[in-house]
């Protein structure tokens, strides 16, 4: 069993009815009468050091230590220090030495027992056999003989009691005793202040420790607010930067756009504008403010531009108003202007007007200057017109001999017949008969060679395109009339297979000719190198859905590589040493004319077959445009590139 | 009765087939035309052929091919070319090749007696 009971387990303390009076149990006053011993102050020093090295080393351990020195310097049998509990209603044995030293811990009451005498009185008392006035003393084994007590000050209070015990009469205590246990309660004393306030001090540093830490935490708590507010701003900061940026970058942007557009603008000479059809109120572009040669200073008014325009073209340009001020469509048209020096510009017109929210009409519009272009048009339409003429003749060149042929055959005809004829009428009797028959032949003959003669005249005419109605059957057989000796010279066998049927084209026959002619000599060529097949030529025309004529030349030459079936048509591209390359060009242009499509094929056996489609119907003739001129794709490149500058 | 000097024409062209052979009667001959190389070549007139008048170009066979066939058969007939294509170039060459004479159409009637006389003095 734990020895370090309480007493009040022995005997309930509060309740104990005394025994024997306090004053029965004193023997203070005979500390006097004993005996003293000398001090022992060697003994007395070398406790209060080890009380002092206690409490530097450990002051924790400085009640016990002082426990320890009574015992030790008291020569006591047992020691100990009792302190007040918190509400002050017990002792409890703090520290004991000695003999009881087991009973460490234990509890006495506060107002029942020789501490709370002591406490009382605020003496050192002396006590003999306590356990005669406080029996639950006497379960405290072995019981002691003497009681040496006195109190114990903190800050000036007494708060508990310093005492050593001997527990038989062979030991005494005397007034040294006395000295050195007040002596050491004071240094207790003393330290014990000293350790409570380093406790203190502790506590205090821990609770400043810990309100440091709350600070801290604190402070942490509002640094990451801080921060995390910072970050907020730094954020929105940056989000304001970012969209700063953005903004001036889209400034950038649209101020690029704009020079961009100033720029194209200027480059492809196209201005804009608007027309506030309500107030007539005009915004031109820098652009266009430069095409009227206007001074951009000024608001351009419908005056200044009536100004600008061709005397010839104001017409135009009131009935386009008139038409803008009745509907919003969509308007293109060329106009043209005449600056004061008499320079003439064209100008193409778009625009479209747009109705807005309140009932306002606007017009809105790009003009280009196209005057370049046309100028380059024209020039490039007469070049072409040279250029035509000048393919047409060189393709014709080449049948000059063979048209020769054509002429000379009847001619010699003519010749032979008249020579006969005058024989015969020279003859005795004159042959009326004979004469007659060879003056008919001459006739016939003189027709024919006149016919060639018209048609020579019609390919070698530079006339411009004319639309009339066309059999182009019967244009096609001229042209094989014409080619036939050629033809046969070259050996190729020529079949026809030209429907009964065709409806007649509109069109320029002598055009159209050309076309099957250069087709004819394509074909032609193209077998010039065959031996060891016929060089079949065939000639078919047909009726196409659509109402459309389709003409058709095929022919068992070298045919042509399928890769180059698109460069077949351009201009300048020939297989031939002799070529120029024009003739399937410029007949690809004129059928393009007639609204139609001219295209070449492969056979399934040796050659190819070219072809062409050409409407029938009146309007799909040539002379819809004023040009009258046929274009090459070279030609038509030409423009593209000068319409994208 | 002296037997008149036999001209064949052969010639694609009927003007000429028409026209030609009733010169050559009126001028003292016996003539005789043929549409094409072949027709001739299949005829019985070969062998009685004293001169061939002889279209040069012609569909299938042309001139040159027949005077060709004919130097293979030895059918030795005196041939006087005529032609409405006039190319100078073609003369001397068929010259050179044996011909009598090269005529270009259309040709007189004085050219046609000077190239038969010649022809006929050959033979």
């Amino acid at each position: 069993m734990t020895e370090s009971a309480n007493f009040q387990n022995d005997a309930p303390l509060e309740s104990s009815i005394p025994g024997a009076s306090l004053e029965s149990i004193l023997c203070t006053q005979e500390l006097r009468n004993r005996p003293s011993r000398p001090p022992d102050y060697e003994t007395e020093n070398r406790a209060l050091v080890a009380l002092a090295s206690a409490l530097a080393d450990s002051p924790r351990t400085i009640l016990q230590t002082l426990a320890d020195k009574v015992f030790e310097v008291l020569h006591a049998d047992s020691a100990g220090l009792s302190l007040l509990t918190e509400d002050e209603r017990r002792f409890y044995w703090a520290a004991v030495a000695g003999a009881w030293r087991p009973r460490i811990g234990a509890e006495a009451p506060r107002n029942f027992g020789p501490c709370g005498d002591v406490l009382d009185h605020n003496v050192p008392m002396l006590f003999n056999h306590w356990e005669r006035r406080y029996p639950y003393l006497s379960s405290a084994m072995p019981l002691a003989d003497e009681g040496l007590l006195v109190p114990f000050y903190v800050n000036g209070k007494a708060v508990g009691t310093i005492w050593a015990v001997a527990h038989d009469n062979r030991r005494k205590f005397d007034a040294e005793d006395l000295r050195l246990l007040e002596r050491m309660s004071r240094f207790a004393s003393a330290a014990y202040q000293t350790v409570e306030s380093i406790e203190n001090l502790r506590l205090q540093m821990s609770a400043r420790e810990e309100a440091e830490t709350e600070l801290r935490e604190l402070t942490n708590g509002l640094e990451a607010q801080v921060r995390a507010r910072t970050e907020e701003l730094e954020q929105r900061n940056k989000q304001l930067t970012e969209a700063r940026a953005r903004l001036a970058e889209e400034k950038l942007a649209l101020e690029r756009s704009e020079a961009f557009l100033a720029e194209a603008q200027r480059l492809s000479l196209t201005g804009s504008f608007s027309w506030r059809l309500d107030t007539d109120e005009t915004t031109f572009s820098e652009q266009l403010y430069r095409i009227f040669e206007l001074d951009p200073d000024a608001p351009v008014t419908l005056e200044q531009i009536g100004s600008r325009v061709h005397p010839e073209d104001i017409s135009l340009l009131s009935e386009k108003m008139d038409l803008a001020r009745r509907n919003i469509n969509d308007h293109d048209y060329g106009i043209r202007l005449q600056m004061p020096d008499g320079r003439v510009k064209y100008l193409r017109t778009k625009s479209y007007g747009i109705r807005h929210k309140d009932g306002r009409l606007e017009h809105i519009g790009a003009i280009q200057d196209v005057t370049e272009h046309r100028l380059a048009e024209e020039a490039l339409s007469k070049l072409q017109s040279e250029l035509t003429h000048m393919a047409r003749v060189t393709t014709l060149g080449a049948f000059t001999a063979s048209i020769a042929h054509e002429v000379n055959q009847p001619l010699s005809g003519i010749i032979t017949n008249a020579s006969t004829c005058l024989r015969m009428l020279a003859a005795d009797p004159p042959n009326v008969e004979g004469a007659r028959e060879t003056v008919r032949r001459t006739i016939r003959d003189g027709n024919r060679a006149s016919d060639v003669i018209t048609r020579l005249r019609a390919l070698f005419s530079k006339k411009g395109t004319i639309a009339e109605r066309v059999d182009l059957n019967d244009a096609t057989r001229e042209v094989i009339a014409l080619s036939l000796s050629e033809l046969q010279r070259n050996r190729v066998i020529l079949r026809c297979g030209l429907a009964d049927d065709l409806p007649l084209v509109t069109g320029d026959r002598v055009q159209l000719q050309q076309v099957v002619l250069n087709l004819i000599r394509n074909a032609s060529d193209a077998m010039s190198g065959i031996n060891d097949r016929p060089r079949q030529l065939l000639i078919r025309s047909e009726r196409e859905e659509g109402d459309r004529v389709r003409l058709s030349v095929q022919d068992r030459g070298v045919g042509f590589d399928p890769q180059a079936m698109d460069r077949l048509f351009e201009a300048f591209y020939t297989t031939k040493n002799d070529g120029m390359g024009m003739g399937l060009s410029v007949s690809r242009s004129i059928i393009e004319r007639h609204n139609g499509r001219l295209w070449a094929a492969p056979n399934d056996g040796p050659g190819a077959t070219f072809s062409f489609s050409i409407p029938c119907g009146p309007g799909s003739a040539t002379g819809a445009r004023s040009l009258g001129v046929i274009e090459t794709p070279a030609a038509k490149d030409a423009k593209r590139v000068q319409r994208n500058p | 009765m002296v037997r008149r000097s036999l001209v064949s024409v052969v010639d694609d062209d009927e003007s000429v087939r028409e026209s030609l052979p009733d010169l050559l009667r009126e001028l003292g001959f016996a003539a005789h035309a043929f549409s094409s190389a072949e027709e001739f070549l299949t005829s019985d007139y070969v062998a009685q052929t004293n001169c061939l008048i002889l279209d040069i170009a012609m569909p299938g066979m042309t001139g040159h091919d027949l005077q060709r066939e004919l130097k293979l058969r030895r059918q030795e007939i005196p041939i006087v070319f005529i032609t409405a294509h006039r190319d100078e170039t073609v003369r001397p060459r068929v010259l050179e090749q044996g011909a009598v004479e090269c005529l270009f159409k259309p040709f007189s009637e004085r050219a046609l007696v000077e190239a038969l006389n010649a022809a006929l003095r050959v033979s």
